[in-house]
């Protein structure tokens, strides 16, 4: 039911929204704003297209006959990457909200300190899916 | 990983002159609370997504092995494979290699923890018989 090679795309992208993470922060922690603004909503965005690989993903299975209740594969399939799904759509709100921050001026080299923590939660919900994506993907 | 050796020291104006504390705080200039090394370059993040970009080509490549391919290698490798990029991860973009020695302990527990519930779950699911 997998289809590993674009799931194998979304993770990659998944995992190089870490590196414009940190490269966000760099560019904050040097003062230059314009570099901050554009790596932290790339970040954004590549979390936003991890999501929007994950819906298709999913309406793929349903289509297929697996769903929630459909057994115990499809009910841990679903919520455990769906909670992974949740916790990057807040990460994706929590990103939006420093860019605008940063927009409106409210964010400075100072705040560095925010940005690291948001890139901590962010980098976290990398690492987990490196965990999914090795045992729920590649592991049958 | 971080060596201990390396703990920037502060002054505690309460202490002593020439007493050295470990402040939890407190970070010399520059850096972040809780930080003891400056944080990798760009180029140095660049090259570590390089090395994940492999490890990454190298996972999914692993998957396209023969079924003939013994199974219990098979998972080994995908698992080695997963480990070195989670840790890669913790490590460089994370930041627990340049932070104090305790948040790299507390992360070592919480996830040696994960492993052993997650373990005690695939037992009691009969995963390993």
């Amino acid at each position: 039911v997998y289809n590993i090679p674009f799931t194998s795309v979304t993770s990659f992208i998944l995992l190089m929204s870490s590196l414009t993470m940190v490269l966000a922060l760099a560019a904050i922690q040097r003062g230059d704003h314009r570099r901050f603004r554009i790596w932290l909503i790339a970040t954004g965005l590549f979390g936003a297209i991890f999501i929007a690989g994950q819906i298709y993903e999913f309406t793929e299975f349903y289509r297929e006959g697996l769903a929630l209740k459909t057994s115990v594969f499809g009910s841990s399939f679903f919520v455990l990457t769906g909670l992974h799904g949740a916790h990057v759509t807040v990460g994706i709100i929590w990103l939006l909200t420093l860019w605008g921050m940063s927009m409106q001026g409210r964010l400075g080299t100072a705040d560095a300190e925010r940005i690291e923590i948001a890139g901590l939660y962010w980098h976290f919900v990398d690492i987990v899916w490196i965990v999914i994506f090795t045992v729920i993907y590649l592991i049958p | 990983m971080t060596d201990d050796s390396t703990v920037a020291t502060i002054e505690d104006p309460a202490l002593p002159a020439g007493t050295e504390t470990h402040d939890t705080h407190a970070s010399a200039p520059g850096l972040l609370p809780g930080e003891l090394r400056p944080h990798p370059s760009p180029f140095q993040y660049v090259m570590v997504a390089v090395i994940l970009c492999v490890i990454t080509a190298l996972e999914v490549g692993t998957y396209y092995l023969p079924d003939s391919f013994p199974r219990a290698l098979y998972i080994t490798i995908l698992l080695v494979l997963a480990i070195t990029k989670f840790v890669t991860v913790v490590a460089w973009f994370m930041h627990l290699r340049t932070d104090r020695p305790i948040f790299r302990r507390f992360f070592v527990v919480g996830a040696v923890g994960a492993v052993l519930l997650y373990s005690i779950i695939l037992a009691t699911l009969h995963v390993f018989e």
